[in-house]
């Protein structure tokens, strides 16, 4: 079955703020539709023998779940979100230390992975880590009609047939990370990964408008 | 001289390789390590299946039990993949509970099969709402060389087409399930989902089927699983360097190749097996 | 990580501010700092910010065996998360002595003090009763973690709803929340815990502590009560020596407080209330202050999409197709089958055949035929891993075929390395 062509594609309303919690080096609640994340980041800071690393900084991420303690898919969102941010954060350049970055998931109606990811895009920008570049998270499901549905709701994942994020960097947009669910056809993956292209497009404005806003009013 | 090239530079040693596009082990860089499978390994096993990718070994042993179905879902069986990275395998792994890479691995294993839909959780069903089968696929590294991914695939796949499930019926009076295990029927495999992971070195050379040296030194890992119609079961990437659609596309080609390799020789070694009895 | 160790003038400092009756951020002796109480989106999920701290409580349900002391009631279950996120001295998956000392007081504030009817969440006795939930998660600590985990965790309680049930004969039905609307619990009262700090042996007290006052603090009261000025726990800790009249004063501050409280909590439940009935969008994207400056908030947006597809079947088209066909594996003896090109891992098919053994047990005579060819093979092979090596000890090993045979008609031999032998067929 071929999809149609994508037509009523478009993010839920999304908004973000940044240093909200006073503990953390860097902190960020990211929310997309009902769905949100906090993210707070410590560090660079002292880091454990057993995990330190000669040439560049350790990167814990733990991901909260709201409802009991983590579980074996809390622990591949964390993998997920912690390669991902290994690879834009420039960690060789504090060796010998440690990053750790915690996701609170606070409220899940669908597109929860790419929720965490922009959640801890913030919160490394807020923290004033050195990064190569940023990256924004995007879902996209399939649904049993075949049209492509950016950013679902949870009833919208339930009902959809595939369910795919990506993590799109701000250098090229290119491909950082996916993960997926359920089975699809090439063209739909490449559909999919151009529609998230796209809509990290608007992403990125966000950060760089949420940025303006932010350093408006300094000097 | 190589040697103490390779312990002191490890990532030039590699690099010095694939500049040349060939690989330490003599392999082309799209090209796979000799991929040995057999089938019905554990005889005590309701289905079993031992792969070796180069010297990754992994072995795959199903055991059927009955169980009820969850409330939630009266009409379906379930399957619990797990993935076991012991000591014995690699230096890497500790003892003790199970590591992150068994636990990102097991939890792989278990979005493959939910979304390959590789066996219907429906056909596991004995009596709607009492009695359904519980497969638990135990995976176990025997030897950590690398792409254990792609072997547990094919062990699992291979295992799963292996099993055979007894009869069960229900007994009407008692209500007792009565087992028949001198009849055995296949269990119903609807996909052949194949996977084919790849390694980035130095955010632009793409290597399949990876070494466990090749891995650590790698930039990034992906992971392509297809089945027999071209379909995409899972495109995993948790993270690392990022790659173009252009580049996806090739690494898509590259597994749906891999795929019907293997189904060939998945469907060969069982025909050989069922010749022989 | 370790928290940052307390210089001691920073010390000194907060101590003599304490001498003095002044506090770091300006508050009386007892004034508590501003409590923010908001609701999320689902039922039963409440965050409180009490100054700089904030607490997440979530309260969930699930149908289980009841305890066999007590089948006719619900099981209460509370879990106090310090998640790494409120302070870098928190760290996942441990108990520390905080954490247990913070689950007791809440479980005797909240589980002992009886204030939720758990009769009533008995569904079949002897066999399903609700278990309710609350984990509490810690967001940020800035003291005083112990009130906003109690005021967080029973204003949950209060604003959450389990679903509906029908028992008919042996079956349990449960609605969701479109079928039947879903039933809030019973709560007879609420009580709320309040915190007194201890300095200089008792000298000074202050209530609802910071995170700096804390940790210079000899002492810590914690009373639990509801508004009735009923007291449901009592502790002190820090093992200082109160008198009575101090206990009993702290008791009046404390009834005070908790009537504010109190009014605050039904004053936010009432407010999510008519907001939920308006129909209007509530929970925590709804609380997110706009006009600060560190927040921002885009509508609804369009993504565009024109030549999207067009996009996606150039990539495809460009790339290189995979060959339509696949190179033939290769079947040496029943039940093992190879497939690859050029590299034979000839250490491989050995192991293959030994387990193959024991599941068909097959033409022993003909694979040892073949080691001689093998041997050659080998020899030709320039493979460059330490594989090779083995390879040939083993090659070379005088007396394999009777030893095979051995194996063959013992079965269980798998260890036997003397057993391992050669299969090879080039194709």
């Amino acid at each position: 079955m071929e999809v149609s062509a994508p037509s009523n594609v478009s993010l839920r309303e999304f908004g973000c703020e940044q240093s909200l919690l006073s503990r953390p080096d860097g902190s960020a609640s990211f929310v997309q539709g009902d769905t949100s994340v906090m993210a707070g980041v410590y560090g660079p800071a002292e880091v454990k023998v057993s995990k330190e690393i000669y040439d560049r900084a350790t990167l814990e991420v733990l991901v909260q779940p709201k409802v009991g303690l983590p579980s074996v898919r809390e622990r591949s969102q964390e993998q997920c979100v912690r390669e991902t941010c290994e690879e834009a954060l420039l960690l060789t350049l504090h060796p010998r230390s440690s990053l750790t970055l915690v996701l609170q998931v606070l409220h899940d109606d669908g597109s929860l992975l790419s929720c965490c990811l922009n959640a801890a895009c913030m919160a490394l920008m807020d923290a004033g880590l050195p990064m190569s570049c940023l990256f924004c998270g995007v879902t996209c499901a399939i649904s049993a009609y075949g049209q492509i549905i950016t950013d679902p709701t949870s009833a919208q994942e339930k009902e959809s047939r595939a369910l795919m994020t990506f993590a799109i960097d701000s250098k090229e947009r290119k491909v950082m990370m996916s993960s997926t669910k359920g089975s699809f056809s090439v063209h739909e993956l490449q559909q999919c990964v151009a529609v998230s292209q796209r809509a990290s497009e608007r992403i990125f404005q966000f950060y760089r408008d949420s940025v303006r806003r932010r350093y408006s009013k300094s000097l | 001289m190589a040697a103490g090239f390779k312990t002191a530079e490890p990532l030039e040693y590699h690099m010095s390789f694939l500049k040349e596009n060939c690989r330490p082990d003599g392999r082309e860089l799209s090209e796979f390590r000799t991929t040995t499978l057999n089938i019905g390994s554990i005889s005590t096993a309701d289905g079993s299946a031992l792969v070796k990718l180069g010297s990754t070994t992994v072995i795959c042993g199903i055991k059927a039990e009955l169980a009820n179905p969850t409330v939630e879902a009266p009409g379906k069986g379930y399957i619990v993949p797990n993935v076991d990275l012991p000591p014995l395998c690699s230096s890497r792994f500790r003892p003790g509970p199970p590591g992150e890479q068994a636990q990102a691995s097991s939890q792989f294993i278990a979005d493959v099969i939910e979304s390959s839909e590789i066996i219907k959780p429906e056909d596991l069903c004995i009596d709607r709402g009492k009695l359904c089968w519980v497969l638990y696929c135990d995976i176990m590294c025997l030897d950590y060389d690398g792409n254990i991914l792609d072997a547990c695939i094919i062990a699992l796949l291979a295992a799963l087409k292996n099993t055979r499930l007894p009869k069960v019926t229900v007994n009407k009076a008692t209500c007792k399930p009565e087992i028949d295990l001198k009849e055995r029927h296949e269990l119903p495999v609807h996909k052949h989902p194949v996977g084919t992971s790849f390694c980035i070195f130095q955010d632009s050379i793409l290597i399949v089927d990876p070494t466990a040296d090749e891995e650590s030194l790698s930039t990034s890992r992906l992971s392509v699983v297809t089945d027999e119609e071209e379909r995409l079961c899972s495109l995993h990437k948790p993270g690392g360097t990022s790659l173009s659609a252009e580049k996806l596309q090739t690494c898509i080609n590259r597994a749906t190749a891999r795929q019907r390799e293997i189904q060939k020789l998945i469907e060969k070694v069982l025909n050989s097996v069922k010749a022989a009895q | 990580m370790k928290e940052t160790p307390l210089s001691a003038c920073e010390r000194d400092f907060i101590l003599k501010a304490i001498e003095e009756k002044k506090r770091l951020d300006g508050r009386q002796t007892y004034d508590y700092r501003k409590i923010k109480i908001s609701f999320g989106t689902d039922y039963g999920c409440c965050f409180v910010d009490l100054g700089q701290t904030r607490v997440m409580a979530q309260v969930s349900c699930e149908l289980v065996a009841p305890k066999e002391s007590r089948p006719n009631e619900g099981i209460m279950f509370f879990n106090i998360e310090l998640s790494p996120l409120a302070s870098p001295a928190f760290e996942q998956g441990r108990q520390s002595e905080l954490s247990v000392k913070l689950n007791r007081q809440l479980e005797r504030c909240l589980r002992n003090s009886k204030c939720i009817d758990t009769e009533s969440l008995c569904v079949v006795s002897g066999e399903k009763v609700w278990q309710i939930r609350v984990d509490v998660h810690m967001l940020n600590n800035d003291g005083n973690l112990m009130d906003a985990s109690s005021i967080a965790a029973i204003a949950a309680l209060c604003h959450f709803r389990r679903p509906d049930v029908a028992v008919q004969g042996e079956e349990v039905t449960v609605y969701s929340p479109e079928e039947r609307d879903p039933i809030p619990l019973s709560i007879y009262h609420m009580p709320i815990s309040v915190s007194f700090s201890f300095f200089q042996q008792g000298t000074y007290l202050l209530v609802d502590p910071c995170e700096r006052e804390e940790r210079v603090m000899d002492g810590l009261l914690m009373i639990a009560m509801n508004k009735h000025r009923e007291i449901c726990s009592i502790q002190s800790s820090g093992g200082i020596m109160l008198l009575k009249e101090q206990v009993m004063r702290c008791s009046k501050i404390a009834s005070v407080k908790v009537s504010e409280i109190t009014e605050l909590i039904s004053k936010a439940l009432m407010n999510d209330k008519t907001a939920r009935k308006a129909g209007g969008r509530c929970g925590f994207a709804e609380s997110m202050p706009q006009e600060r400056i560190t927040a921002l908030k885009v509508d609804e947006t369009p993504v565009e999409t024109a030549d999207v597809t067009e996009k996606a079947s150039s990539i495809i088209k460009e790339a290189e197709a995979p060959p339509p066909t696949a190179p033939s594996p290769v079947v040496p003896v029943p039940g093992v089958g190879q497939v690859g090109l050029g590299l034979q891992n000839t250490w491989g098919v050995e192991e293959e055949e030994e387990l193959e053994e024991f599941s068909s047990g097959d033409d022993v005579e003909e694979v040892t035929k073949m080691e001689e060819d093998e041997r050659k093979n080998t020899k030709g092979d320039v493979v460059e891993i330490s594989d090779s090596e083995e390879e040939e000890v083993v090659i070379l090993h005088p007396e394999k075929p009777q030893k095979a045979e051995n194996v063959k008609s013992s079965f269980h031999q798998k260890g036997a390395p003397s057993s391992k032998k050669k299969t090879k067929q080039k194709p």
